[in-house]
Order: structure tokens, then C-alpha cells, then sequence
């Protein structure tokens, strides 16, 4: 009976299941911040994230799945988000670079970018990742010294399915 | 944020569609995201949603729905999440992300 068992099974025709592996690629933006940016002090009066003012750029990753599907809309601050209590006026300047791409062709962002006010748009044309720097400086009213304290402004970065 | 374009689809309650939406956090650095919806301006539309502000941990998704009015469908434009930035302790510059999805024309 054993021996008939095995011979049976031996028989058998083996069974196979078919198992999917379903993907699905759909546009998709991610936004990552690969460093957050400082404030240098160079003088007393200023305030700037460049490195040369002893600053840190912030600096904003960008991927994105599919090709001509998002703009990269980035604000550099005209505000503090928080300070110490201020009187006078501050002079803002600020601009946005792409300072490092995964693609090749992506390097022509910069020279296909549209500054409308602080904002700086960048039409995502290619799939893949890109960095974005933003440069931001304050100046207070009248080159005071700024009042001692900490100083916080925010850098809104946008991506916006077209 | 996940579909860039949301198809919205009638909901139980007459009068109002809805869009299912899926947000992964892919920032270590922000835990909280709040959900806007917007016109071809950027100008706030009426909105209701389980949450207005939601928690979702790093590397974690988390699905949500979004109720719009048929009446205001035909302003909607944008789906948006907002990343919600921490108050610091040193000066610096915080990064406030925002994605926002376009809302197809039409309910499925």
C-alpha cells in the first residue's frame, strides 16, 4: 500500500499557480528637504543664508514619477515667521537656483525659470529628481543693528500638477 | 499626494462629491499636514474633510476623503496638502511643502 502511495504521487502531475504582480506608475511629486537652511550675521544689520554671510542655503529635493506633469513653485520669505519685536522696515531679497538634477537636461531649468514676485517657477519637464537652493537675506531699516533674538522665516515650496 | 488627478466620485450625501486622496510622508522633519482645497487662484474653497490637520508619520501613508459642494465644483481647481513647520529654536529658514493635486473635470 506505501509503495502504491508513492508511486501515485510520483504520478501526479505537479500543480502551478499563477500569482500577478500588479504596478501601477501614476504622476506623483515628492518633496524632501535635504538641508534647512541658517541664518548667517554678517553684520549687525543683515541677516542671509549665503554661505559667503556664514549662512547655510536650504535646499529642497523634487522628485517626480512622470515627465511634464508638475511645476516646481518655490517663495522665498518676505516675513519672519517670528522674531524679537522690530520697529523698522526690512529689506528682502531672495532667489532660487536648481543646484543639482538626476537628469542631464534637467540643468536647463534654470535658464527656462519664470520669477514672478518672490516666487521662482520651474516647469518640471523631465522625470527625476532635482535640488533646489534658495538664497534669502534681510536687511533691517536704516542699517540698525537687528534687535538680539531668534530669527525664523519660512521657504514655501510648492508642486502643482499642471 | 496621490492621484495628481482626483477623480470625484458622489458621496452619501446629496449634493456633494468626493475625492479619495492618499498622502505619504516622505519629510523626517514634519509629522503634520494640512488639507486645503483651492480655485484656479489659490483662493480657499469650502471644503469638509475627517481631517483638517492629520498626522502622518515618516515614511507612513495615510488615505483621506475630501467633500466638496457640486455647487463649488465648478471654481475647484487644487487638492492640496500642506506640510505644518515646527516653531525653532535657532535662526533659520523652515521649509513649508505643499502639493496639490488637479482635480479632473467631471464626477465618475
Amino acid at each position: 500500500m506505501k509503495y502504491f502511495i508513492i508511486a501515485l504521487l510520483l504520478c501526479a502531475s505537479p500543480v502551478f499557480a499563477n500569482v500577478n504582480i500588479v504596478g501601477n506608475v501614476e504622476a506623483k511629486c515628492v518633496i524632501q528637504t535635504t538641508k534647512a537652511g541658517v541664518y548667517g550675521n554678517p553684520i549687525a544689520s543683515k541677516l542671509s543664508t549665503t554661505p559667503a554671510d556664514g549662512g547655510v542655503l536650504p535646499i529642497v529635493r523634487y522628485d517626480v514619477s512622470i515627465a511634464d506633469a508638475y511645476t516646481a513653485n518655490i517663495t522665498h520669505p518676505t516675513a519672519f515667521s517670528s522674531s524679537p519685536t522690530i520697529s523698522d522696515t526690512v529689506a528682502w531679497t531672495g532667489s532660487t537656483l536648481v543646484t543639482q538634477t538626476s537628469v542631464a537636461g534637467m540643468s536647463a531649468y534654470n535658464a527656462a525659470k519664470t520669477v514672478v514676485g518672490n516666487s521662482t517657477i520651474f516647469n518640471l519637464t523631465l522625470a527625476g529628481s532635482t535640488w533646489f537652493s534658495t538664497a534669502s537675506s534681510a536687511i533691517y531699516g536704516s542699517a540698525k543693528p537687528l534687535p538680539g533674538g531668534i530669527y525664523t522665516a519660512v521657504v514655501q515650496a510648492s508642486c502643482i500638477a499642471k | 499626494m496621490t492621484p495628481a488627478y482626483p477623480i470625484l466620485k458622489p458621496s452619501h450625501v446629496a449634493g456633494v462629491v468626493k475625492a479619495q486622496m492618499k498622502l505619504f510622508n516622505r519629510r523626517q522633519d514634519v509629522k503634520y499636514y494640512q488639507i486645503e482645497v483651492f480655485d484656479k487662484d489659490f483662493v480657499n474653497i469650502r471644503f469638509s474633510s475627517p481631517y483638517r490637520i492629520m498626522k502622518v508619520e515618516y515614511q507612513e501613508s495615510k488615505d483621506f476623503d475630501v467633500y466638496i459642494r457640486k455647487s463649488d465644483l465648478i471654481r475647484a481647481v487644487y487638492i492640496c496638502t500642506i506640510s505644518k513647520v515646527i516653531k525653532s529654536r535657532t535662526s533659520q529658514t523652515l521649509i513649508s511643502s505643499r502639493i496639490c493635486s488637479k482635480i479632473s473635470d467631471g464626477v465618475a
